[in-house]
């Protein structure tokens, strides 16, 4: 039984008048409880899509969308879920610690467990001593730890992260894969994309390659070692899937 | 419940921390300080200048932080997808956009008080300085006029809120909103001389009726627009402020519900 | 570093430049100013709608303009035209327009047209338009009173209006007087013995109430002999020779006392008087 599923999704943008552009074709899915999933695939393959229709914030033309065995309209199930946007941007006259606040509060959290999370949450990414300036004085990299503690701050059963890496430094880089590995033997389940190879076969259950809105490619690490860099592989599938579209 | 207010409080302090917020109250302190110093040029009537000066600043100054501050509150949510971090927790687009309402509501709030107690200096000092046998004036009637304009800002929010939820850009819900103000203080006058000159000038059916529709689709400022009974102490029924009071309830419940409407099928791609 | 000095000769230049052509400018101002001369007033309904919630600002900015205006010509000694007074009474007609009760403008607008220009008819609008938004005013019908009674002597106008300002000020026994001294030479006996009986309720005062009474009880004599005689007049189709003839005729029992001890007598024009002239 599969804690997040994606049912023959395809999602259509309109892109002009009568103009419209499938990001996601057929898309089927499953990710079971407890593993440890990467989202690979080139700019413009539709992973981040993928990811907004998981969270409602934008909804499939086809197929649906299932989180916990219900519809991912039903706004009951984002309690149990931890998001982390691309690019993430926060009200910006705020600090950390308001924010983790309205995370939390909205997503059923007491005020006391709020005040120990976001203490132990800022000191795992490194903004206890910033915490009471706005973000908008933020760096980018700050601005992304923020995000990852806003995503954590209700001890979420999934986790899904768009590119949690990116704009961090090697050290905030190796503090996501240590977070990473701690919520996996919690017994979490991670959902996240990635264009971080090596940070990818380190942590994942599993890779998923996604090339055009089509998921060409679902490789499970733990029991079928890859006999080659992922590297390659990313390479040889989109390369695969750029000729065929030829 | 919990989401609404959230939303609400965060949408208040993100409003009430921007700059532009203390550059506004930096503007109505100055018209204030202008307004003592401009009473003296006058006869007799010199409360009621004051009057006219100083809660036209507060009024002002309410409208300027709700369409520079408070569209822009809809704007970054929706541009710049702060959103995302609101509409991924349980909370619904309906419940998203009604919180932001309030946050509007309480952002008025703030500045009505704040400015609305401050107003009054400049009457005092003006009543100390000149105050005529035959002037009427009442500190209620005065401090109801300050309710009123909240009330009015209140509406506004609505409208705001309205436009925010039908366009996809911040610039245009700033206009719609600002032409909806603009319309919504005139339609009661155009209305009124379309009664009055009928005779003299050919007024169309046409025209007539859409000032008639304009009339009751846009909301009627000038309802809620008590500077004058503030300046001269024209008392004011209680079936008035009951009318005008459940007129606004009714016309904000209209705007939101028709918002959430638009919102609940809205994308943030 | 050169650039900066650069910067500031460029600053520094045009920072004068700037206080040289402003001053031009004035000048030309002024001189556009004396060939436009008075601007066109907009027409109240205009002005009402462009206003929208701020009307009470437009009048005070509309009003301070004019009294600018005006102040210039005093300033320099010059006289008025018709054309600006007329200017005059339409920016004070138009603040009044957008704030009814806007004080300044009616009283600047009445006592100037009335003795400055001699407009009295628009004095006389602005104020009666006053007399009506202004209820609790007693000033308003006051000057009205008086412009009629002095400017276009109609006793009976001015009569009306002094009565109605009388009503309006509690404390005001001079006024009262007034109003009543006209009403009874203007032959509005009826009125002038309503009018005291009103004033008479919002008076406390013992000696003003007694001067009162004693107005009001030679009011009401000679209110009752005027009704005697048109009684007569209907009966008898012709003029009253004397009131002594009314209680000859059997109309009245009694001519009745005037409490400040004259007489009673049907004067040449057939209104009746008192020998006392209520002094
Ligand atoms: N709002 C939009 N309107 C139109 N097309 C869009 C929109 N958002 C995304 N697309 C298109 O959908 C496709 C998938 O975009 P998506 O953002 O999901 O890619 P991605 O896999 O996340 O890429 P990246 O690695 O660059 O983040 C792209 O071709 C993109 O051009
Ligand atoms: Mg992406």
């Amino acid at each position: 039984m599969a804690i997040i599923s994606f049912d023959s999704i395809i999602k259509d943008y309109k892109t002009g008048f009568r103009k419209k552009k499938t990001a996601l074709k057929d898309f089927s899915l499953g990710i079971h409880e407890g593993e440890v999933f990467g989202f690979l695939g080139p700019n413009g393959a539709g992973k981040s899509t993928a990811i907004k229709i998981l969270l409602n914030l934008i909804f499939p033309t086809h197929g649906r969308a299932e989180i916990l065995g219900k519809g991912v309209g039903d706004k009951g199930i984002r309690r149990f879920i931890g998001y982390l946007p691309e690019n993430p941007y926060f009200y910006d006259y705020l600090n950390p610690l308001e924010l983790l606040k309205f995370a939390g509060k909205t997503s059923g959290v007491d005020s006391m467990k709020i005040q120990e999370r976001t203490e132990e949450l800022l000191n795992t990414v490194g903004l206890w001593n910033e915490r009471k300036r706005a973000i908008r004085n933020y760096s980018k990299g700050m601005v992304q730890r923020t995000g990852l503690a806003l995503a954590l701050i209700h001890d979420p059963k999934i986790v899904i992260l768009d590119e949690p890496m990116t704009g961090l430094d090697p050290i905030g880089r190796r503090h996501v894969i240590d977070m990473i590995l701690k919520l996996k033997s919690e017994g979490k389940t991670i959902f996240f994309s990635s264009h971080i190879l090596q940070d990818i076969e380190r942590v994942c259950d599993r890779i998923g390659i996604l090339v055009n809105g089509v998921l060409v490619r679902v490789i499970d690490i733990k029991s079928e070692p890859l006999g080659k860099p992922l590297e390659d592989i990313f390479i040889e599938e989109t390369e695969k899937a750029g000729r065929a579209k030829e | 419940m919990i989401a609404i207010w959230s939303v609400a409080s965060i949408t208040f302090k993100e409003g009430i921390k921007n700059r532009v917020i203390f550059g506004i109250f930096i503007i109505a302190l100055l018209l204030f300080a202008a307004t003592t110093v401009v009473t003296t040029l006058f006869m007799r009537d010199i409360v009621k200048v004051a009057v006219d000066l100083s809660l036209s600043t507060v009024s002002f100054s309410g409208l300027l932080t709700l369409l520079f501050v408070g569209v822009n509150l809809f704007g970054k949510d929706l541009d710049k997808r702060t959103i995302y971090m609101v509409i991924s927790r349980p909370i619904s687009r309906s419940e998203y956009l009604i919180g932001k309402f309030f946050g509007l509501v309480m952002l008025s709030l703030t500045v009505v008080v704040f400015l609305g107690i401050l107003s009054a200096l400049p009457v005092i000092i003006s009543k100390n300085f000149y105050y005529y046998s035959e002037a009427r004036f009442n500190w209620l009637i005065f401090f109801l006029a300050v309710v009123y304009i909240f009330v009015k800002l209140a509406v506004v929010s609505s409208v705001i809120t309205l436009f925010a939820s039908l366009t996809s850009n911040s610039f245009i819900a700033l206009v719609l909103s600002l032409v909806t103000y603009i319309i919504g203080q005139s339609t009661e006058s155009v209305r009124l001389l379309l009664a009055s000159q009928v005779e003299k000038i050919e007024v169309s059916p046409v025209v007539s009726y859409m000032v008639d529709a304009a009339y009751y689709i846009f909301p009627n400022f000038s309802a809620f627009d008590l500077k004058t009974q503030a300046a001269h102490g024209l008392s004011i029924s209680p079936s008035y402020i009951l009318w005008t009071g459940l007129y606004a309830v009714f016309y904000i419940t209209v705007a939101v519900a028709i918002g959430t409407l638009a919102f609940r099928r809205r994308e943030f791609p | 570093m050169r650039s900066l000095v650069i910067s500031i000769l460029l600053i520094s230049f045009a920072v004068i430049g700037n206080v040289f052509a402003l001053n031009a400018v004035s000048l030309e101002r002024e001189k556009l100013r004396k060939e436009e001369g008075i601007s066109l007033v907009m027409p109240s309904a205009v002005a009402r709608i462009a206003a929208l919630e701020f009307k009470g600002i437009f009048a005070d900015i509309i009003f301070s303009r004019a009294m600018t205006y005006y102040g210039g010509k005093l300033i320099r000694k010059e006289e008025m035209t018709g054309e600006e007074w007329d200017w005059i009474y339409k920016n004070m007609a138009l603040a009044t327009d957008l704030d009814n009760y806007f004080l300044d403008p009616y009283y600047f607008g009445a006592m100037n047209l009335s003795w400055g220009a001699n407009k009295v008819k628009e004095a006389n609008a602005l104020l009666e338009k006053a007399v009506k938004y202004r209820d609790w005013d007693w000033t308003i019908p006051f000057y009205l009173g008086f412009n009629h009674f002095y400017f276009l002597q109609d006793n009976e106008k001015a009569s009306f209006y002094l009565m109605e300002s009388a009503k309006r000020e509690i404390s005001g026994s001079l006024i009262a007087t007034l109003a009543a001294r006209l009403a009874y030479q203007g032959r509005r006996t009826e009125n002038a013995v309503i009018f005291l009986e009103e004033i008479l309720k919002k008076t406390d005062d013992n000696t003003i109430r007694n001067s009162y009474e004693m107005r009001l009880n030679t009011l009401k004599g000679i209110f009752f002999l005027e009704k005697a005689v048109a009684v007569y007049q209907d009966r008898f189709k012709k003029q009253t020779e004397g009131l002594d003839e009314l209680v000859a005729k059997g109309i009245i029992t009694a001519i009745p006392k005037d409490p400040y001890g004259g007489k009673f007598y049907i004067d040449k024009d057939g209104s009746i008087k008192t020998t006392s002239e209520m002094r």
